[in-house]
């Protein structure tokens, strides 16, 4: 690509010196605080305070950080994948101290205390605008993870970052970023085109079919994370091919796939709810773009993009595709800082980093905000088991 | 025998009735299809449609037939209705996988030394919608039974094929709107989308199928 020598000279980079870092870590010192006392004293047990001092300082380091050093992606995966382990250390314990058992049962579907994920909002919101029915079997305005309350947050977080919702929200997506950065090169570096459509596909079909038979088939049948979370009492023929499926979903797309290609492999290729994001990133104010003078084309954004939303075209483009989970490894990886986050509408080079800012703390603070009470009870449950041998509270 | 007049009304009564059914078991099928494919005029949309509805046609005379041969205790059985339906529906999921799955044709069949595959993977999607018309013909949903049940009281060969030929034409009144999507532009990530759908629509048939099948040997 063709680049003037004094745009080429100097790279440039949306790391802040170390006044203006303190000056920007400042609201969101203030607002962490604020979020995760949400008015309530300090708590006096220490298995709670621990954990909350815990997530205040490590938030916060990393947010110093990543405006200090310019790089999003680094700090931003450490609270990602923390969030995600978290996540499951902490509704294994959650959902036996709530229900009891892990294996759904009649009784619970029935009851609705099946909790609900934001996995499976676009097989409920599209068949309930269609039938004004409800198709999953959860509580909806009380308990433990209603449905109102999931939908209130990924409305809010959708409004805010469109798809960055994958990257900044989602707390299965952080078990594959993690296992994606396991090795150091890729042993399967090419995967056809054809493969990204993948998603759109099984989302037009699950949305279909749950319409038609009133089910949420993609919970039923499909989402590899019930192998984490929890799956139907095996207490028949049906119940024990569903397990088989999650689980050869988990390890083929959670865990081999990320480990071989380095990519997300469940989120790029496979699932419908990232698929449904996708398109409210067109709807989002924030975008990811390649200012193509100062691209070289050495095709560094596009090898180490998770999701597979970077190719040849978008990037003739000067843009990614419909598919970017604004996770900012390609701005991070950019030799010739080409790749910035954006706000739609406004130039590219002298807004890139207030651009980055305005960005980075709706995104931050969400992913403090929603996932600090997964990290809490998830550290939580790990001092319980330490200090009692026992990860459920009696 | 009852009158062919009434039994053609009892036909397209029962079929309009039941229509959406097919709608649900046809559309995820056809959808794919008339979305997939590139460059297809608007004729070739409707003449999809027409290849649908003639298989399915000659899916519902097949029964029909059945139907008056057997004296329903072949298709009253639940073990075998399940079987046919088990059967039918993995044909489908074979049919819709292969073609899903398995990359768009570019080549032109012509080509001199293209070889007898080359040409049949070339040229077999023009008569996939006849060939998924004639599997999901054979779908025994609760108003085909039905149908089966007044067509064997129509008391011979020609009532049954009289009322399944009017039940045909209740049920393809839901259908004839397929074609206006195909009408759409499509670009290349609709096509890619919408064939990749129907390998994901056929693994949810392989699913229907077996379920038929294993519930076929345990009835």
């Amino acid at each position: 690509m063709s680049s003037t020598p004094t745009t080429t000279s100097r790279p440039w980079s949306p790391g802040l010196s170390w006044p203006k870092t303190a000056l920007a870590a400042l609201p969101m010192l203030l607002l962490t605080a604020l979020m995760l006392l949400g008015g309530r004293p300090l708590p006096h047990d220490p298995l709670r305070l621990v954990p909350l001092l815990a997530v205040f300082v490590l938030s916060n380091v990393l947010f110093v950080l990543m405006l200090r050093t310019g790089k999003t992606d680094r700090f931003r995966a450490i609270l990602f994948v923390t969030v995600a382990v978290c996540f499951v250390l902490s509704f294994i314990p959650n959902l036996l101290e709530v229900r009891g058992n892990i294996g759904l049962t009649g009784d619970d579907l029935v009851q609705g205390k099946t909790p609900f994920c934001h996995m499976v909002i676009p097989m409920t919101v599209i068949p309930a605008a269609l039938t004004r029915t409800i198709i999953f079997p959860g509580s909806m305005l009380t308990g433990f993870a209603a449905i109102g309350s999931m939908l209130v947050l990924w409305l809010a977080a959708t409004l805010a970052l469109g798809r960055g919702f994958c990257s900044w929200g989602c707390f299965f997506g952080g078990l594959e970023d993690g296992l994606s950065r396991v090795r150091n090169r890729p042993l399967v570096k090419a995967i056809g085109k054809r493969w990204t459509y993948l998603p759109y596909a099984v989302l037009g079909t699950v949305v279909v079919i749950s319409a038609l038979t009133l089910t949420p088939t993609y919970c039923e049948w499909l989402c590899p994370f019930k192998s984490v979370t929890e799956f139907n009492a095996l207490t028949n023929t049906r119940a024990v091919a569903q397990a088989v499926i999650f689980f050869s979903l988990f390890a083929g797309l959670v865990v081999v796939g990320p480990v071989v290609t380095r990519k997300r492999t469940q989120c790029g290729l496979f699932c419908p709810m990232g698929a449904f994001q996708g398109f409210t990133n067109k709807l989002n104010a924030f975008e990811v773009r390649v200012d193509r003078e100062r691209c070289s084309d050495c095709g560094q954004c596009e090898k180490v993009c998770p999701t597979f939303s970077l190719d040849r075209e978008s990037l003739a483009k000067g843009g990614t595709r419909v598919s970017c989970v604004k996770c900012g490894k390609c701005v991070d990886a950019c030799p010739k800082g080409a790749a910035a986050f954006h706000i739609k509408g406004t130039a590219l080079r002298p807004q890139a980093r207030s651009a980055r800012l305005l960005f980075l703390y709706p995104a931050f603070l969400f992913l403090t905000v929603f996932g600090s009470g997964m990290i809490q009870d998830g550290l939580y449950r790990v001092l319980l088991l330490v200090t009692t041998g026992s990860m459920i509270a009696h | 025998m009852l009158p062919i007049g009434q039994l053609l009304g009892e036909g397209v009564v029962v079929g309009l009735a039941g229509g959406t059914g097919c709608l649900a078991t046809c559309g995820p099928v056809l959808l794919p299809y008339l979305l997939a494919e590139e460059g297809r005029s608007r004729w070739a949309s409707v003449l999809a449609l027409g290849q649908l509805l003639l298989g399915r046609l000659v899916g519902y005379l097949a029964i029909g037939i059945l139907a008056w041969l057997a004296g329903m205790t072949v298709l009253a059985s639940p073990r075998w209705r399940a079987w046919l339906v088990g059967t039918a529906y993995l044909g489908v999921a074979i049919l819709m996988v292969a073609y899903g799955f398995s990359p768009a044709a570019k080549g032109c069949a012509a080509t001199p030394g293209a070889g007898i595959l080359a040409r049949v993977r070339t040229r077999w999607p023009k008569l996939l919608p006849a060939a998924l018309g004639l599997l999901t013909g054979l779908n025994l949903c609760p108003p085909f039974v039905v149908a089966i049940t007044r067509a064997a009281d129509a008391g011979g060969l020609a009532g049954s094929l009289a009322f399944f030929s009017a039940f045909f034409v209740g049920t393809s009144v839901y259908l004839a709107p397929l074609p206006l999507l195909g009408w759409l532009r499509r670009p290349e990530a609709v096509r890619t989308t919408a064939r990749l759908a129907a390998g994901v629509v056929g693994v949810y048939f392989a699913y229907l199928g077996l379920v038929n099948l294993i519930g076929g040997l345990l009835a």
